[in-house]
């Protein structure tokens, strides 16, 4: 047995961050809140990136097991690792402001968010269910109090209640499922489990409600339909840069479990599951698409394209192929740069005018015109129109899908796709077309600005130069062993 | 792989649940169908052991107390993992000695946090 814990070495910077935040908070005192936003922050940021350079230099070459699976310490992590670093060095710059502004308690909310990063990172690492579990719980657990951080807004106070309430309920949902599995198996090792899988014939009823439990709480943390109704009140109540966390780093955290998930344990039964989960994400697109052509509030608006997005990534999953996977890797990258940059700009108007609905971005290309090109980019990136990541990552996704004869999803998603260039472009036209009295110059805070530009350079290095990206992806997904004997 | 039997062995659960289920439903029913009913205000109150329940429920009483309560569960659970813990750190492997002291660590922080934040006030 391998229990080797300088494995975890950067886990461990990460922890240790999440204290050293706490503990400058305390020694400051109370009343500066200023400098301890600026201090907690800066502390946040720097123990975040020391863990992105750590894993990045020392565990390039890694491929181990840490206790017989309950995590791997190999590419695919690695690679979901400095993802989720960059997230919560991006989150965390884009929140300055807005905490100065609108909260107080610095110290926890920048806390949370690198317990947040933490709990992510071990989802991508996990091989096995309770381990996975317990990661869930420590992403989910921070994210429930940070919705809820900013008292005595009534949307606030709706959004947090609902998060924690049906959080809840999926994950009694999802451990129910792994008791199951685990009646049937005797094993929640992903490796283990597969082997078993692979040899079983057909599935008898409590392998199968068994494994519907545990996806139903990973669909939860998707937000994929059927499992969805959470996703626009909560995305529209919590702070702005928490709604950018919830859709870049826990959408991306689940997607990275249910992938590896999939491909130790599924791969040996692909045709049990590949039909329904098609046909999930046949759903997903739909619904998401359509349910925000009406939409009035950003917030809400993105909320409802993040599930259509979903929709797409899971058009990668469904194959089961390498190609697949890289396409759904690439695709999160590519979406994390352009969602974050959208956030971005949603926060600047926010922040200056004090309001998020899409009829404030109206003539937003006099008042701001920098803002404006960045935010019709991301949303270009969106919908998947070339030299933007989301036409590269959205292309590769589609394409593995035929490869399994899975045309009619194709075509699902194309059609989805047109759906959302329409309201997509809604926000668009407002900010170029519709005139408004009102055309004074809006500043642009010097950090956030910053943050929207270099965000903007990665969806467009993704769309245009993704050999980079591609290799990372490729070295990632090589280590989920199934696919290699395919 | 060690499939069947499992959904079996829940068998003995569902019957139990019917069978609990359905003896309830049969003596609510009986004692709807067969009890007499002559209320009066004496059998409306609640039952206190013969005590006159006062004063009315709906009065204030002081949430402050919940701190203390969460407070108390940083003890309480560290007592839980301490106590098996000493009984074996002996023989077991050197990490176990430092992965405990970690733990209580974390935990004192968790006291030393509460306690700056002037939680031990009573404001």
């Amino acid at each position: 047995m391998n229990a080797d814990f300088t494995l975890l070495i950067p886990e461990f910077i990460l922890a240790g961050a999440g204290f050293l935040v706490l503990l400058v908070d305390l020694l400051l005192p109370r009343e500066q809140e200023h400098r301890r936003n600026a201090f907690t922050s800066a502390t946040a940021v720097l123990g975040l990136a020391v863990t992105g350079v750590v894993a990045a230099t020392t565990q390039m070459n890694t491929g181990e097991s840490f206790h017989d699976g309950l995590l791997f310490i190999d590419r695919y992590s690695l690679l979901f690792k400095v993802l989720f670093v960059g997230i919560g060095i991006a989150v965390v710059v884009m929140s300055v402001d807005y905490v100065a502004e609108k909260m107080s308690h610095p110290g926890e909310y920048y806390a949370l968010i690198i317990f947040a990063v933490l709990g992510a990172t071990l989802m991508a690492e996990s091989g096995e269910l309770l381990t996975a579990f317990i990661s869930i719980e420590l992403l989910s657990f921070s994210l429930y109090v940070l919705v809820g951080l900013s008292r005595g807004d009534a949307r606030t106070a709706e959004a947090s209640t609902k998060y924690i309430l049906l959080g809840a309920i999926s994950t009694a949902i999802m451990l129910y499922g792994i008791s199951q599995l685990f009646g049937v198996m005797g094993t929640t090792r992903f490796t283990e489990m597969g082997g078993l899988l692979a040899a079983a014939g057909d599935w008898d009823m409590t392998l199968i409600s068994g494994f519907v439990m545990v996806l139903a709480g990973l669909g939860f943390k998707l937000s994929m339909a059927p499992f969805h109704m959470w996703a626009p009140d909560v995305y529209e109540g919590a702070p702005t840069p928490i709604t950018a966390l919830i859709a870049t780093l826990s959408k991306a955290a689940a997607i990275a479990l249910l992938l590896r998930f999939l491909a130790e344990v599924g791969s040996g039964a692909v045709h049990e599951w590949r039909m329904p989960l098609a046909v999930l994400a046949a759903a997903t697109m739909v619904i998401g698409s359509l349910s925000a052509l009406p939409q009035t509030n950003i917030k809400r608006l993105l909320a409802y394209s993040s599930i259509a997005q979903i929709g797409f990534v899971l058009v990668g999953i469904v194959p089961n192929t390498v190609i697949g996977a890289n396409a759904v890797l690439l695709h999160v990258i590519g979406y994390a740069f352009t969602n974050l940059a959208a956030f971005t700009v949603v926060i600047i108007i926010e922040l200056k005018l004090g309001k998020e609905t899409i009829a404030d971005f109206a003539g937003l290309s006099k008042r701001a015109p920098v803002l404006a090109m960045i935010m019709t980019g991301a949303l270009f990136s969106l919908a998947g129109l070339p030299i933007f990541a989301g036409f590269l990552t959205k292309f590769y996704l589609f394409t593995s899908a035929v490869d399994k004869s899975l045309e009619w999803l194709v075509v699902v998603a194309v059609a989805t796709s047109v759906i959302s260039l329409y309201y997509y472009i809604r926000i668009v036209r407002e900010m170029y077309i519709t005139e408004t009295e009102d055309e004074s110059k809006l500043p642009v805070p010097a950090l956030l600005g910053l943050l929207a530009w270099v965000l903007f350079a990665g969806t467009i290095a993704v769309g245009i130069y993704p050999a980079p990206f591609v290799d990372a992806t490729n070295a990632a997904v090589t280590v989920l062993t199934p696919w290699v004997a395919l | 792989m060690p499939v069947d039997g499992y959904a079996v062995n829940w068998a003995a659960v569902v019957i139990a649940a019917a069978v609990g289920v359905a003896g309830m439903a049969v003596m609510l029913l009986g004692s709807f169908l067969l009890a007499p009913r002559r209320p009066s205000e004496a059998k409306a109150i609640a039952y206190e052991s013969g005590i006159r329940p006062t004063p009315l429920a709906w009065t204030q009483f002081t949430v402050r107390y919940y701190i203390f309560a969460i407070l108390f569960l940083i003890f309480s659970v560290e007592a839980v993992f301490l106590f098996p813990w000493a009984l074996v750190f002996l023989e077991t492997a050197t990490y176990v000695f430092y992965a405990m002291i970690m733990f209580i660590a974390i935990l004192l922080f968790g006291v030393a946090y509460a306690w700056r934040k002037g939680v031990l006030q009573w404001r």
